[in-house]
Formats: structure tokens, C-alpha cells, sequence
């Protein structure tokens, strides 16, 4: 699903992203991107999305080389890799169900599917009572779910995490992660960045460790140690 | 394209920032009141200057010693020209009366005279008054035409020389002149559109980051900002042209009244006008929100 052959990432003036990276991540898998803050976490997801074009090396995603992609396919590229971020990312001035019913606007989907699938994927994620509440109206737990729901309502073949249970007390992110859980169990590959030490312990998944910008291990059923 | 959506996400935006959206209706409502003032002066002074124009004629006087087969080959010679668009006879007699009706009460003058002393002539009127000068001088030299020996310029031809140039020359700086005034407001309002587009640029520029990352094309992105620019340049302008309206029937046909010579109530083509202001507000918001996007959205 996911492969970088020596990707490295050199940010102006001399500040190393990421050094050599080799990564495969099958398709299924579900992964912890682990380490400090600025070890290169952010880096590796946002070479990922295509944000930025690494230094050296080649990414590949579900069969496709970023590198020779171009930029109008880019968005495309994007529907395939649902987002989750720390802060949530959500459009403050549409409530909840017009967030989620605009990632499937963006893939031109009929507002009659909209109106199908939008309130099917909060019932799933337990938001179904709240579908026209403002983001704001909402919990921190409660708004990151929305923004689960929005990254799997194309159902993507790949889910990106970047800290998703950064912001939220330790129970709230439990929920977070059943949830992502089951998302991985319906066969989307799950890619999740974290420094959630119990979290990762608990789960016993694939950790990819990374310390200034170098794969430091690489282990199924790993820790966070 | 999914239209209604762009439209609902252009008009909520203007909503939401309602006061930027005010000042940007406002501002193309009085740069197209400007506009839409201007163009109905233009169309009256052009009606009026074109009316002015057609009034210019040439006369070409004839020698009283000319035989009727002369006059009538001279005559000949000016409809066989191009350039003519008609020819009036005036004989000896038509002028003494014409002369007669304009003494009006002084009649006894005339009767001074021995005979009727006036020459007759032809009255020419060109398709374009522009080449007068040129048509003119072709009877400089004419055996027929009543020209003093010796005097320059030759006294047989008039045409208003003097005048016509002037009449020409105003004419000219006026479309220049108000061709410019057009320019600058237009470029004055595209400015501000685009200025506020750019500032709803940089109100959203979050939920810009948003729409990519979910993976939306840069024209899915860029099309509410547009119609947030034609909106408000239609609904500007809309404004300004019933404005212009109600100025046009208000003060231009008051004044009409009072000079008649220089303002026409039917020179305004007011349906026409209508649209081009509207139209133009679009325009103008079309164009103003494209710059702003060109330079302020990244994608």
C-alpha cells in the first residue's frame, strides 16, 4: 500500500526532515508511526498526501509513484487517503453533517448520495443525534469523530492519522482508536502517528519508530518502549 | 459543475462576512452609477455631435453667366461623386426668397436691387463629413464656380471650414477623453472587488487547507469565490442601473427640455444600457475575483 525506497527529505537550510527512510506498509495493515516531536512523523504523512516532494527517493501509494504524478491528479490522489489530524481540521462554519457531505462533494457524488450516506457514517461513528450541531457545539472526542467520519465516508483505501488522540483525555481517546480499529477491520489500511505510549502498548500493532528522521525499529506487535 | 452548490457556498460566504460584501456592492454600485452617467452624456453628446455633423454641408456657388447646360453638368459631376450623399438645386429664385423670408419685415430693401444679384448654387451633404474639406476643394478650380479671381481662400465654395474642423477635433478629444474616464473607473472597480475577494481569501484560508487536504480540484475550490465577486458585481450594479435610470428620466430629460439642441431623450438606448451595466458589473466581479484568486490562492 504504502512504499518508500530511500526517501529522504532535506527542509531549508540544512535541516533534515527525514534520512533514508524504507518503509513497506501492506495493504490491511494497521501501523504506528512512533517518536518525539520532530522526529519526522509529520514528514513522512505530509510526503504521503503529496504536499511537498521529497529530496531524494520514491513514494509509492496504492500502486501510484508520487513522484511522477501530476499536479492537477493530485486532488485525486488525496480522495484516496482519508485525514485525520490533532485539530481536527473541521470547517467551523458548517455543522456537522455539511462537514462530512463535503469530502463527497469534492469527489462530485449526487446530493441524493450525500443525503444517504452522510447520516450513515455518524450513526457509525455515534455522532447520528448530533448531525446539525456546529463543530463548535461539540466535544473535543465528539468533533474528532466527525472528522473520522469525513475521512472514511469515500471509503478510502488508506486512513492517515496525525496524532488524532493528541487533544483528547485518555478514555475519550480509547473511543478514538475502537474506532479507527474497526475502520482497519473493513480492510482500509490504517497508517496512525502518535506519542499515546499506552495507547500503542495496548494495541499491539506494527510500530515504525523514527528518531531524527531515521527508521530506529520496525516491529509487528510492537511497543512503544 | 455542481452550480447550486458553489452558489449556496458564494452566497453564504458574502453572508457571513456581510459587511465586506456590503462595501464591495457599494463600491461597484458607484463606480457603474459613475459609468452609467457618463455613458448617457456620451450618447447625448454624440447624438448631438453627429446631428451637428450631417448639418455640415457645402455650397457651391454658380457664375450668373453660366448656360443651364453647365449647371446642370456641374450637377451631374457632384452626384457622380462617391462621397455625396445628397445634392440640392437652390436657383437665382429659391434664394432671393429664402433671403426675402429672412429679412422678415425689412423686404423693402430689396427692392433697392435692380434684378435678383444672387447666383444660384448647389447644397452638398456628404456621407462622411470628415472628407469636406477634401470634397470642397475639388471646385477650387472650376470654370463654372463663382469664385473671385485671386482670392485664397476661393470665395465660390463654403464649408464651414472653421467649423467643421472644430466640430471634429471636439468631437475627438471628448471619445478619447471620456474613453479614458471609463478606463480608469473600470480598473478602480476591479481593484476593489479584488481587493475583497482577496480579504474572504484570507478570512477562509483554513477551510482553503481544508478543501485540499480532502482532496478537492483547485476549481472546485476557486468557483464560490468567483461567483462571490459576480454576485457582488451584479447586485452593484443592478443598483446602479436603476439608479441611472431614474437619473436619466429625472435630471437628463428635465434638461432636455431646456436645450433641446444638445440633449436628445431618445439618444439613450436605455434597455441596452440596462444590460451593459449589469453585464458589466459581472464582468467586473468575474474578473475582479480572478486576480485576487491569481495572486492570493495558492493551491
Amino acid at each position: 500500500m504504502i512504499t518508500f525506497e530511500h526517501v529522504s527529505k532535506i527542509y531549508d537550510p540544512n535541516i533534515i526532515g527525514l534520512d533514508d527512510i524504507n518503509v513497506h506498509i501492506e495493504r490491511g495493515e494497521f501501523a504506528f508511526l512512533v517518536g518525539h516531536s520532530g522526529s519526522g512523523k509529520s514528514t513522512f504523512i505530509r510526503l504521503l498526501l503529496k504536499e511537498f516532494e521529497p529530496s531524494r527517493g520514491s513514494i509509492t501509494v496504492a500502486g501510484r509513484n508520487l513522484q511522477r504524478m501530476r499536479r492537477s491528479t493530485v486532488p485525486y490522489h488525496r480522495r484516496n487517503i482519508g485525514c485525520v489530524f490533532q485539530d481536527f481540521k473541521l470547517l467551523p462554519n458548517k455543522n456537522v453533517a455539511d462537514n462530512v457531505a463535503y469530502a463527497l462533494r469534492v469527489t462530485g457524488q449526487p446530493t441524493r448520495a450525500i443525503r444517504r450516506k452522510v447520516p450513515e457514517i455518524l450513526q457509525l461513528v455515534g455522532l447520528g443525534d448530533k448531525m446539525y450541531n456546529l463543530p463548535d457545539e461539540l466535544s473535543a472526542g465528539e468533533q474528532q469523530r466527525v472528522s473520522v467520519a469525513r475521512a472514511f465516508v469515500n471509503h478510502p483505501s488508506l486512513l492517515v492519522a496525525d496524532e488524532p488522540t493528541g487533544n483528547l483525555d485518555p478514555d475519550t481517546s480509547v473511543g478514538i482508536m475502537q474506532l479507527l480499529y474497526r475502520i482497519n477491520r473493513t480492510g482500509t489500511t490504517v497508517l496512525m502517528a502518535t506519542h499515546d505510549r499506552e495507547m500503542v502498548d495496548k494495541m499491539r500493532k506494527r510500530v515504525i519508530a523514527l528518531e531524527e528522521g531515521k527508521v530506529i525499529r520496525d516491529e509487528d506487535k510492537g511497543l512503544y518502549r | 459543475m455542481q452550480f447550486r452548490f458553489y452558489l449556496s457556498e458564494a452566497v453564504n460566504s458574502l453572508l457571513r462576512n456581510w459587511v465586506m460584501s456590503v462595501a464591495a456592492v457599494v463600491t461597484v454600485l458607484v463606480s457603474m452609477f459613475v459609468l452609467g452617467l457618463g455613458l448617457i452624456l456620451f450618447f447625448n453628446f454624440q447624438d448631438a455631435i453627429s446631428d451637428l455633423r450631417s448639418k455640415l454641408e457645402i455650397e457651391v456657388f454658380i457664375k450668373n453667366t453660366a448656360t443651364q447646360e453647365e449647371i446642370d453638368a456641374l450637377g451631374e459631376e457632384i452626384r457622380a461623386m462617391p462621397e455625396v450623399k445628397s445634392v440640392y438645386f437652390v436657383s437665382k429664385e429659391e434664394a432671393l426668397e429664402t433671403l426675402r423670408e429672412s429679412l422678415e419685415g425689412n423686404e423693402d430693401i430689396l427692392d433697392a436691387l435692380s434684378g435678383n444679384p444672387l447666383p444660384p448654387s448647389y447644397q452638398i451633404t456628404l456621407e462622411d463629413p470628415e472628407q469636406i474639406e477634401e470634397v470642397a476643394s475639388r471646385f477650387f478650380d472650376n470654370p463654372v464656380v463663382d469664385n473671385t479671381p485671386g482670392k485664397d481662400p476661393p470665395d465660390g465654395v463654403k464649408y464651414g471650414g472653421e467649423t467643421s474642423d472644430r466640430v471634429l477635433r471636439v468631437t475627438t478629444i471628448f471619445m478619447i477623453g471620456g474613453s479614458g474616464f471609463v478606463v480608469l473607473l473600470t480598473i478602480a472597480s476591479i481593484l476593489l472587488i479584488s481587493n475583497t475577494i482577496r480579504l474572504s481569501i484570507f478570512a477562509r484560508r483554513r477551510e482553503v487547507e481544508i478543501m485540499r487536504l480532502v482532496g478537492a480540484t483547485n476549481w472546485f475550490i476557486r468557483w464560490p469565490f468567483v461567483m462571490e465577486g459576480v454576485i457582488s458585481g451584479v447586485v452593484g450594479a443592478t443598483a446602479a442601473a436603476l439608479l441611472v435610470l431614474v437619473a436619466n428620466h429625472f435630471l437628463i430629460e428635465s434638461v432636455v427640455e431646456k436645450m433641446p439642441f444638445l440633449f436628445n431623450a431618445t439618444a439613450v438606448p436605455t434597455f441596452t444600457l440596462t444590460i451593459a451595466i449589469i453585464g458589466g458589473g459581472a464582468l467586473l466581479g468575474a474578473i475582479g475575483s480572478t486576480l485576487a484568486l491569481r495572486r492570493f490562492l495558492k493551491i
